[in-house]
């Protein structure tokens, strides 16, 4: 029985971490914007949805649109910056403006419970289900999110929206030349980005029904890079993989942590050394990732 | 607090924070991409030096010595097996911004391995502070910022009087042209690493040994680091250390601020002095590295 529990958890962090993986990879892998941030997106859709649901109380559903719609937003001011700014100050800018919006949450206590973070974060239809049956709903819940983000997301990146984010991702310049608006192009695949990592926060944030300022570590934004550089950029199946190869190594070695002698603590070390070297191995000799971005000709 | 102070405190903040900014503005100024990793390597430095201090007896001054020359071998390795080989590709200067990430939290979590997580501190007698125009300021203090001073003009006459300077200034501003000059561009980035990691390590040193030394101390100096060499204007040594003095500066500033003025409007209502929390002391120089690259991203002083 628990080891069905923890496989259903397993896959529910998949599916959650695909999504984060999905957007990090729209952003990246489409547009070229190279976001060292990504975790803001997934913190202010965790905060926002749980606050609006603890504070003041309002459906579920709308808790999770308001915490899409914020994250959107938040995407909208990131993506100001990037007309002026070269691809690693506006890298470098996003990594403090993750670590910005962490120490607000974790300073503003009034508003987020500091570091005691929200707790007892209501689940949605729980009264419907049982204890046990309850996880297995969640994860149909995440899965139909991550279908439905797949194929949205599917539909933009072959629209000709899709193709004006790649164009801009290869060739600034001629899109420019073309009279095409990349500031605006850039803006859009932001606010989708955001929305979708908002998403991603919100289904986060009710699974475990309580969260802090410690979730949202620089190290999630890197493990969403781990995902998207050993599954492949440029297409959304390689970040559903890279979600799924890391998160399966990530909790797993938490699992046979019983069976070596090792401290947790050097446990978890050892585990990020390992996807440390995961990326620095991909990027010198596989760039593209496990699955090859298909480049249409036209 | 009084002004002395916070002159005082900002001068050893700011002389810990260019000698780390110069090793990054320098890789950044010839390899052309963000060393995430930089900020980790001053860190390596400082758990050699602890251990040789601690573990091996030596003097705290040789063990900071030698560390520096092993961290700067250890940066020559790295730069050996892994920039390398994608300089020679001619590979996109991202890929290997996103590799100096992976040597980061490689390199960070290696240092939790062996050194574990626990708080450090080095072996220094605790002495009396001394009082300076108002300004307390311990013996350690003092030699932060005389190491700090002697460091900068040892990097200016460096890089100005010597060969190895006047080639390295050379490599930056035209690699071909220098390259045509029989200047060996590769050695040159060997020794360039080797210095930006020495100088490296003796500010993270020089950090650990005026607070505490932990593992994720790189993270914590990282974004520092990177706004004071923004702000001085990136690939400039001299706006590195302009950067750091300014950011040094803000901090101190910032924290010492009394804000109830913008409320009680001159007399108008009488509030207690309102002060920015110190949780959102890191943040200070986030917040100004955004607004820098907002406003300028050249930064103050224009590259020569």
């Amino acid at each position: 029985m628990t080891l069905i529990n923890f496989f259903i958890y397993l896959l529910t962090m998949v599916g959650i971490y695909s999504l984060l993986a999905m957007s990090l990879n729209f952003q990246v892998g489409f547009a070229g914007l190279i976001n060292f941030g990504q975790v803001v997106f997934f913190c202010i859709g965790a905060y926002t949805s749980s606050l609006l649901a603890t504070r003041i109380g309002i459906p579920l559903p709308f808790c999770f649109a308001g915490g899409m719609i914020l994250s959107g937003l938040f995407g909208y001011l990131m993506s100001i910056p990037t007309k002026s700014l070269k691809s690693d100050y506006w890298a470098i800018a996003t990594l403090a403006t993750a670590e910005v919006i962490r120490l607000i949450a974790l300073n503003e206590g009034w508003l987020t419970g500091g570091p005691f973070g929200v707790m007892s974060i209501p689940q949605p239809f729980q009264s419907l289900f049982s204890m046990i049956s309850y996880p297995f709903f969640y994860l149909m819940l995440v899965l139909v999110c991550v279908l439905l983000i797949y194929f949205v997301l599917s539909l933009l990146s072959n629209s000709p929206f899709g193709r004006d984010v790649k164009a801009i991702r290869d060739e600034e310049e001629m899109c420019l030349s073309l009279g095409k608006n990349t500031r605006q192009i850039k803006l859009q695949a932001m606010v989708v980005a955001g929305m979708v990592g908002g998403l991603a926060g919100a289904l986060f944030a009710h699974y475990i029904a309580f969260i802090s300022p410690e979730n949202f570590r620089p190290i999630e934004t890197f493990l969403m890079w781990a995902m998207i550089i050993v599954g492949g950029r440029g297409n959304h199946a390689g970040a559903i993989l890279g979600a799924g190869i890391i998160q399966l190594f990530n909790v797993s070695t938490r699992f046979i942590g019983d069976y070596v002698p090792l401290s947790s603590d050097s446990m978890a070390s050892l585990r990020m050394v390992i996807i440390g070297l995961l990326i620095i191995l991909f990027v010198s000799y596989r760039p593209e990732g496990l699955i090859k971005e298909k480049k249409k000709v036209y | 607090m009084e002004f002395s102070q916070i002159v005082a405190n900002s001068l050893i903040r700011g002389s810990e924070l260019s000698l780390l900014a110069i090793g990054l503005t320098m890789v950044f100024d010839i390899l052309k991409f963000s060393n995430f990793a930089h900020a980790d390597y001053a860190v390596l430095g400082a758990f050699l030096a602890y251990s040789f201090n601690h573990v091996f007896g030596i003097n705290l001054l040789i063990s900071i010595i030698l560390a520096a020359l092993f961290t700067g071998l250890f940066g020559i390795a790295i730069d050996k097996i892994l920039f390398k080989r994608l300089r020679t590709i001619g590979a996109n200067p991202v890929s290997l911004m996103i590799i100096s990430m992976g040597i980061e939290i490689g390199l960070r979590n290696v240092l939790r391995l062996i050194w574990t997580s626990e708080i450090k501190t080095y072996a220094i007698a605790i002495r009396r502070p001394l009082e300076i125009l108002g300004a307390r300021i311990t013996p350690l203090q003092l030699k932060i910022i005389l190491v700090g001073f002697l460091s900068m003009v040892a990097f200016h006459i460096l890089l100005h009087k010597t060969k190895f300077g006047k080639s390295l200034r050379a490599i930056s501003d035209n690699r071909v042209l220098a390259g045509a000059c029989a200047i060996d561009s590769e050695k040159m980035i060997t020794w360039m690493w080797f210095l930006a990691c020495a100088y490296g390590v003796i500010g993270g040193t020089m950090i650990a040994m005026e607070h505490v030394l932990y593992p994720r101390l790189g993270f914590d100096i990282l974004i520092p680091v990177f706004c004071a060499t923004i702000l001085g204007g990136i690939g400039n040594p001299y706006g590195a250390m302009v950067g750091a003095l300014i950011l040094a500066f803000a901090e101190n500033i910032v924290l010492a601020l009394d804000l109830s003025w913008l409320i009680n409007l001159g007399g108008f209502f009488n509030v207690h002095p309102i002060q920015i929390s110190t949780g959102y002391k890191p943040a200070i120089s986030f917040v100004m590295l955004i607004i820098i690259l907002l406003w300028k991203p050249t930064g103050i002083l224009r590259k020569k």
